[in-house]
């Protein structure tokens, strides 16, 4: 530990005076989640042309009720099948739906009608969304249909679904805590990620090999600091998510914060490896790239976890930002405690342990 | 002062360093008593770095050994740190912090705390006149002042040896002059200096100087002495010193061409001759004149510090196979 408290105090004069470093930690994540914190990811209003061969009152209110959904936006009317394909491949609309002259009269004799609906599938989940209303519409048609010539009045199965946690399916609620968890990760690795690599450029490096500062107290002189720094991002940013977007969080606030320290830490350090084995900046900043893309990908962030095959999961188990993602989602939107959640806590905590082994060996390295 | 019986500041014996293939220090042995200023000479690469993180601990040998303040490095390198300090050739303080910041961290570092850490710092300032300047960031500093600022902040923890790489690099002859007047003033109180240099003048004001040459220590000891070497001016061979009313360049390449002229230097207007036999200087005098068309002046003279390291490269490069110790 020998040293550590005149790094301590060096890094926070030097951060304090660094205004573009602050500014950078602070501004950044803000700006960013209000950017990223109004996408939806409901899928509503649809871009669709139509092409009604049938042209009468019925086949009007069939596209009615495809509107109604509120996933179709019905933009133009289209004269052929070719017409309405060109459509979708210039990318104008991503649905089409074709009525057959015989449509109305179908319908009346009871016989049954067939529409064409085609889908542009190069959005996996537009393509599903619209997919799922489409066949909503095709259902309680025929159903209210089968219902009025049997005369029955009730369905023989009925499913109540109930969404829990977010029961207006809000993306906002499911979008921001995860984003959270990613934007910390973000400066927080860029930011100590450049530390001791500005030190090696500057030969102030030289200058401490000759010390006796010790690895362990380099280390944790320049952690503390930006763990400081990152703490203060988390707090403004779940201060923005709270108030702007109206996130709820409903779990205990106090867990998070703590478990949060313990995801810098991990940060950090895996910052500080990557940061002493770099020769410059610009090498510093790719190999921290390296860990921050499947941070992001492979996490649980961007697709579910059961989408990743088996190796890539136990890839994903390594990383921190998986682990701090299920547990900022957890307290977040599930309002789980830490009996629901140690496991990924210890997870953590042991790739933290870890990474600071790691980081005062690749240290002691450099200055041996 | 000294608790080491030893009564050198620094022992080095047969050290030798490899960096893959490269060897980068080849069998080099010197000895610095307490107190005094050591020079290490030598072109760019020919080692003085290598040696002196090795010294500093932060570089093992691949051979030999060598005492720091009595202590064996790497072996006690934790302990060597706390009784060394190192001026690096890039001034290698933290541009964002003042002065007194900088002190303050490295007394800190040295573990130095309360009122012997404010002592200490108002003696370096003192030491390096840089009270007017304590609160000014070190980027705003000129060169002579940051080197001050370093060689200060490499003091806080009362170091028994310094290490300094090219010090005065790049600093005003002033800065420079007053820089060595600090190093005597730190030599006369006991403390060892290793100080690596390109300048003849700062190489003549040190105790002991060496030259290191592709990797290998060519010649050690006394200014006085080295210009003695049988070497420099071997037995049966004069220098004199050639003065030309047309310009030394004008007589230069005709005097290469002379048969008795062994080595030929320009120093400012004059040439200075390393020659062979006897003849007289009005001999060479007429020789050139011949050639220049000008009056020239030639007069006897004694080899300079820098004669010797040239005549000593020029020996080495020639027998590259003979060890270097035969030049000594």
């Amino acid at each position: 530990m020998k040293g550590f408290r005149a790094i301590l105090r060096k890094e926070a004069i030097q951060m304090a005076r660094d205004e573009g470093t602050l500014r950078f930690a602070i501004a950044v994540p803000i700006f960013q989640l209000c950017l990223f914190g109004v996408i939806d990811t409901n899928v509503k209003h649809v871009p669709t042309v139509v092409y009604d061969q049938s042209r009468t009152v019925e086949s009007r209110s069939l596209i009615r009720d495809f509107e109604n959904t509120a996933t179709f936006d019905v933009k133009r009317f289209a004269r052929s099948r070719a017409e309405m394909r060109e459509e979708i491949v210039a990318g104008r609309v991503a649905t089409a739906i074709e009525i057959p002259p015989d449509y109305a009269d179908r319908r009346a004799r009871g016989v049954p009608a067939d529409v064409l609906v085609m889908i542009d599938g190069s959005d996996a989940n537009t393509s599903g969304q619209a997919l799922s209303a489409a066949n909503g519409v095709a259902l309680s048609h025929s159903i209210e249909e089968l219902l009025a010539r049997t005369g029955g009045e009730d369905l023989p199965l009925r499913v109540f679904p109930q969404i829990l946690f977010n029961p207006d399916s809000r993306s906002a609620n499911l979008l921001i805590p995860g984003l959270v968890a990613i934007l910390l990760t973000f400066s927080g690795t860029v930011l100590a990620a450049f530390s001791i690599v500005k030190e090696r450029e500057r030969g102030t490096l030289e200058q401490l090999m000759v010390t006796p500062v010790s690895p362990v107290g380099l280390v944790l002189g320049k952690l503390i600091p930006y763990l400081a720094l990152g703490f203060l991002q988390l707090i403004a940013v779940l201060a923005i998510m709270t108030t702007v977007f109206r996130v709820p969080i409903h779990g205990n606030i106090f867990l998070l914060l703590g478990l949060s320290v313990a995801y810098l830490f991990a940060l950090i350090c895996m910052a500080l490896v990557v940061s002493a084995s770099a020769a410059t900046q610009i090498e510093a900043m790719q190999r921290a790239q390296a860990f921050l893309l499947p941070s992001i990908m492979l996490s649980g962030y961007v697709f579910p976890l059961s989408s990743l095959p088996e190796w890539l999961r136990v890839v994903a188990q390594v990383l921190p930002a998986t682990h701090f993602i299920a547990i900022s989602r957890g307290i977040i939107i599930r309002g789980a405690g830490f009996a629901d959640l140690w496991p990924h806590v210890a997870a953590l905590l042991i790739i933290s342990a870890l990474l600071v082994l790691a980081s005062t060996r690749a240290f002691r390295k450099t200055l041996a | 002062m000294n608790s080491s019986p030893s009564e050198f500041g620094i022992e080095v014996r047969g050290v030798s360093r490899d960096f893959g293939p490269v060897r980068a220090l080849h069998d080099v042995s010197l000895s610095v008593r307490r107190g005094e200023i050591y020079g290490l000479l030598g072109p760019n690469g020919s080692g003085k770095s290598t040696l002196i993180r090795i010294l500093c601990g932060i570089l093992a040998p691949t051979a030999g050994s060598a005492l720091v303040d009595g202590l064996p490095v790497p072996g006690e390198s934790e302990a060597v740190r706390q009784r060394i300090g190192y001026v690096p050739q890039r001034f290698s303080l933290y541009h964002d912090l003042t002065v007194d910041e900088n002190l303050a961290f490295f007394a800190e570092i040295y573990g130095l705390r309360g009122a012997r850490k404010r002592e200490r710092q108002e003696w370096a300032i003192a030491l390096a006149h840089l009270e007017p300047y304590r609160q000014r960031l070190a980027a705003h500093l000129s060169g002579g002042w940051k080197q001050r600022l370093a060689l200060a902040a490499s003091l806080m923890h009362e170091p028994r040896v310094l290490f300094l790489d090219e010090p005065t690099a790049g600093i005003d002859p002033v800065a420079r002059r007053e820089l060595w007047n600090l190093l005597f003033e730190l030599a006369g109180k006991g403390v060892t200096l290793v100080v690596t240099t390109h300048y003849m003048d700062e190489a003549e004001r040190c105790g002991t100087v060496g030259y290191l040459y592709l990797s290998r220590m060519l010649v050690s000891g006394r200014p006085a002495e080295l210009l003695r070497l049988p070497d420099v001016t071997p037995r049966g061979m004069r220098r004199y010193e050639a003065e030309c009313a047309a310009g030394a360049a004008a007589v230069m390449g005709s005097a290469r061409g002379l048969a008795y002229v062994e080595d030929v230097t320009i120093f400012g207007n004059a040439l200075h001759l390393l020659v062979d036999g006897a003849p007289e200087p009005a001999r060479i005098a007429r020789d050139l004149e011949a050639a220049a068309s000008a009056p020239v002046q030639v007069r006897p003279i004694d080899p300079s510090l820098e004669d010797v390291f040239v005549r000593l490269t020029k020996l080495a490069s020639q027998a590259e196979a003979e060890p270097a110790g035969a030049a000594r």
